[in-house]
């Protein structure tokens, strides 16, 4: 069986791939990956207009009240957030370590808080996944946000446990930024599920 | 990352800064530790759900179904990743060790046990693809003809109706996401790199995991014969699917790591094209392949995440009692197959684009003539891309839908025949007055336009509301797929593979058995599938497993040929064994090709280039004297002026 390495020498590296764009392939990857999430949040609010506006059930239903103040100020937390790893960004594009730990550390505590204070919500909202297709849906759609902020804490965690050992500089500072828009995204998609779902 | 892009070290790889730890072998990356660490993800996804279950009081505590789908169907596939060692990189990324982005140690195949190891070469990557999928479209071929077996005599004759919905679902689930869509992908990751002047793919190690993935999905809808329920079609409509045995829920899960696989190589594929091509290539200047791979990847990274959503929809019905189609509690019921379709309907695109692609270069290269109209073969498949999103209810003509959404998708559908149309009579074009070479790859090509144009003109027929209606869910649909994704799909991955097959093993395939393999299929396929025209018309029902004594006849000719159609892949499969074991030497470039892969040796050295090469012009200057398309750095001596074609 012929393999690729007969006719290789292996104590040869690859060449210099050519560069056939500006964007950075990282920063692409992301961005396209976002847009498949999109997608996939586009799926969801598709179940959501064919159950509010199709079908046309009272919204919310009946005898429910969403607590519209209190996931109001948890936007506001989580907007915050992204001001914070932004500040990240900037401080490490400046070779500021402290401002990038400090920034990483606030976002990763206010996304927290936001998640603890999205489960508080749903031990005291007073209905389940299973009543009615309005209760499918509030939970479809800020569960699968939820699930897109635990994700995005992850990748901020992984950023943080470096920029704590040491890495990141002014020059090579993708690992922060990268995270950074993932959360960006996390944080725009949350207001059109807040509105959506608590104001309209 | 684009870890490749910076590497440029000439030195041995193995003296880097840090010796590669010895790790005991019971931690060292590889099938063991993917065993055991199966089985310990299992007990922990079992943990999490008893624990959570107890804490949230529910009764009982130890619940099976939901302990097989996180434990077997989420946590376990996990382990066994981590086990073989595809998340190695990144879980010391993300524990703050430093990393060596320039390690190349997984790269490249040294001898056939590396195809059976995390590597992050998108050549070998490339032919564990096509390995694989080549033995799910043969078990998938196996279930095809056990349905056929079933539907011999007109009565039930060997299995229970339930076990012949699931044959049939088992069956198309498996040729769609585990054969003809990874296929195409696998060709692609072999081929597209270097078409491109690309040392390796944007995100080898993505590239790897996305391989991974696909032995997880296949093996979840195998398995699912010993938990009944996956009867619902290869389309799994809900709420029929919630309604199944628990089982359903197998291909649900199977599903989703298809599809993270999908989208995976799809990004890839387009952070490749965009950030790595050779200096001089230009949009215009890539090959059909490539520019079919873009849009496919495109229409993956879009559409993909709708299936996932439909299937996770449907495991909330069932497992969370949620009401996303339960009709009863404010459910929306036709949303599953929206949602479905939205996906769907792009998905045959997803399983034919990258198959023009791969007919373009054949055809091109055995014409010995330039692709005709080549800015408008990559225009319509652009035009193909966007229609395709607009056309996904034309599956749903009788299913209650909005009666004021059939005209707009009947004329969107039959616009698409536009593009489709102007490629077929491009490659027509390029045919004309060529120089033809009927080798394998060219017969398979020639094969493919025939049986599509037969399969398009059906589909045109389908796209008709009245048409449609008469002869929903009946054998002409059965005809008509077949005709495009048998026909179609599978007659030009026939032709990648056998085009290929010299670069990918450095070794020539028997032309002798090649053409009997094309033959043979050629005319059994269409003593199968033809017929089936036939009997639709008259109104026989698919996916039932008995049928009126008066189809008896034509059914038991069409399983008797579908027999002689499974032979047929035996001489495949006998002729790719043996070449590539003992086949003679292949030289470089044995079709005369002008793209670049066939400028490289056969196989590729393990890195393609020692330098990038230089694009100087069209890919398909055949017969235009003098013409290059890329020079590599040894050529440069003898270089020859390129030439600027009209």
């Amino acid at each position: 069986m012929a393999t690729h390495a007969e006719a290789a020498d292996h104590h040869h590296g690859p060449p210099i791939a050519n560069q056939s764009s500006r964007v950075d392939s990282r920063v692409l990857g992301m961005l396209l990956f976002i847009a498949s999430e999109v997608m996939l949040f586009g799926a969801f609010f598709t179940a959501y207009f064919f159950v509010r506006v199709v079908n046309g059930i009272a919204w919310p239903s009946e005898g429910i009240e969403l607590p519209v103040f209190v996931a109001g100020v948890n936007t506001a937390i989580l907007v915050t957030s992204s001001f914070t790893v932004h500040w990240a960004l900037q401080s490490i594009k400046r070779d500021n370590r402290a401002g990038m730990q400090a920034g990483l550390v606030l976002t990763l505590a206010l996304g927290f808080v936001f998640l603890l204070t999205q489960a508080r919500e749903y031990s005291r909202v007073g209905f389940a996944p299973s009543d009615g297709a309005f209760g499918t849906i509030f939970y479809g759609l800020t569960g699968l946000h939820g699930a897109h902020v635990f994700v995005g804490l992850m990748l901020l965690t992984f950023a943080t446990i470096r920029a704590f050992r040491g890495h990141y500089s002014a020059a090579h500072h993708h690992g922060v930024e990268i995270p950074g828009i993932y959360w960006h995204f996390v944080d725009v998609m949350w207001i059109v599920v807040y509105t959506t779902i608590y104001i309209l | 990352m684009s870890e490749t892009t910076t590497a440029h070290s000439h030195a041995p790889q193995h003296s880097s800064d840090e010796p590669p730890r010895r790790r005991h072998w019971l931690l060292a990356a590889g099938w063991l530790r993917s065993f055991w660490m199966t089985g310990f993800f299992f007990l922990l996804g079992m943990g999490i759900v008893v624990g959570l279950r107890a804490l949230g009081g529910y009764d009982p505590a130890l619940d099976w179904e939901v302990v097989i789908v996180v434990g077997a169907l989420t946590m376990a596939p996990l382990g066994f990743l981590s086990g073989i060692g595809a998340f190695d990189y990144w879980v010391s990324y993300a524990i703050g060790r430093p990393t060596r982005p320039e390690d190349h140690s997984s790269h490249g195949a040294y001898s056939w046990k590396d195809y059976f190891k995390v590597n992050t070469d998108h050549k070998v990557i490339g032919i564990q693809y096509v390995t694989t999928t080549i033995f799910f479209f043969l078990a998938g071929g196996l279930l095809a003809l056990l349905v056929r077996a079933e539907l011999a005599r007109p009565e039930t004759n060997y299995v229970d109706t339930q076990t012949y919905n699931e044959l049939f679902s088992v069956h198309a689930s498996l040729m769609i996401f585990l054969f003809i869509i990874p296929a195409f992908a696998g060709l692609a990751n072999f081929v597209v790199p270097l078409m491109l002047g690309a040392p390796d793919m944007a995100f080898p190690r993505l590239n790897a995991l996305s391989y991974w993935l696909l032995p997880i999905a296949g093996t979840m809808l195998l398995a699912s014969f010993f938990f009944p329920g996956v009867g619902a079609g290869w389309t799994n409509y809900a709420p029929l699917a919630v309604d199944q045995p628990f089982g359903n829920v197998f291909f649900s899960m199977a599903v989703q790591w298809a599809g993270a696989s999908s989208i995976m190589t799809a990004l890839n594929f387009l952070v490749t094209i965009i950030t790595m091509r050779a200096p001089g290539m230009t949009f215009w200047r890539m090959p059909l392949l490539v520019w079919a791979n873009f849009t496919t990847s495109l229409l993956v990274v879009i559409a993909t995440p709708f299936i996932a959503a439909s299937q996770f929809l449907v495991l909330f019905d069932r497992m969370m009692h949620t009401n996303f189609f339960d009709p009863g509690d404010g459910g929306y019921v036709l949303g599953y197959q929206h949602i479905f379709w939205f996906y769907s309907h792009p998905a045959v695109y997803i399983m034919m684009l990258p198959g023009f692609g791969i007919v373009s270069e054949v055809i091109s290269t055995f014409s010995r003539k330039p692709i005709f109209g080549y800015r408008l073969m990559a225009l319509s498949l652009m035009a193909i891309l966007v229609l395709g999103f607009s056309v996904w209810a034309h599956h749903m003509f009788v299913s209650g839908m909005a009666g004021y959404l059939r005209v707009p998708m009947m004329v969107t559908t039959l616009l698409i025949a536009i593009p489709t149309g102007i490629k077929v009579f491009s490659w027509l074009a390029t045919l004309w007055e060529g120089k033809l070479h009927f080798s394998a790859p060219m017969l398979w090509a020639l094969g493919f336009v025939t049986m599509f144009v037969i399969g398009g003109l059906s589909g045109v027929m389908l796209g008709a509301v009245p048409i449609d209606i008469h002869v929903s869910d009946t054998y002409f649909i059965v005809a008509h797929i077949h005709y495009v994704l048998l026909g179609g799909s599978l007659f030009t991955i026939f032709a990648g593979i056998y085009y290929w097959f010299p670069k990918m093993t450095g070794r020539m395939y028997d032309e002798r058995l090649a053409k009997l393999h094309f033959w043979l299929t050629l005319v059994a396929f269409n003593a199968t599938f033809f017929p089936m025209h036939l009997i639709g018309i008259q109104g026989m029902p698919r996916r039932v497993a008995t049928y009126e004594p008066q189809f008896g006849d034509w059914n038991l000719f069409i399983s008797l040929s579908s027999f002689v159609l499974g032979a047929s892949f035996m001489i495949f499969v006998y002729n790719m064994i043996v070449s590539w074991k003992s086949g003679p030497p292949a030289p470089g470039n044995p079709w005369r090709g002008m793209t670049i892969e066939w400028l490289v040796s056969s196989p590729p050295p393990v890195f393609n280039f020692d330098e990038v090469p230089q694009v100087v012009g069209s890919p398909y200057e055949y017969g235009v004297k003098g013409a290059r398309h890329a020079i590599l750095n040894g050529d440069r001596a003898t270089d020859v002026e390129p030439v600027r074609t009209p």
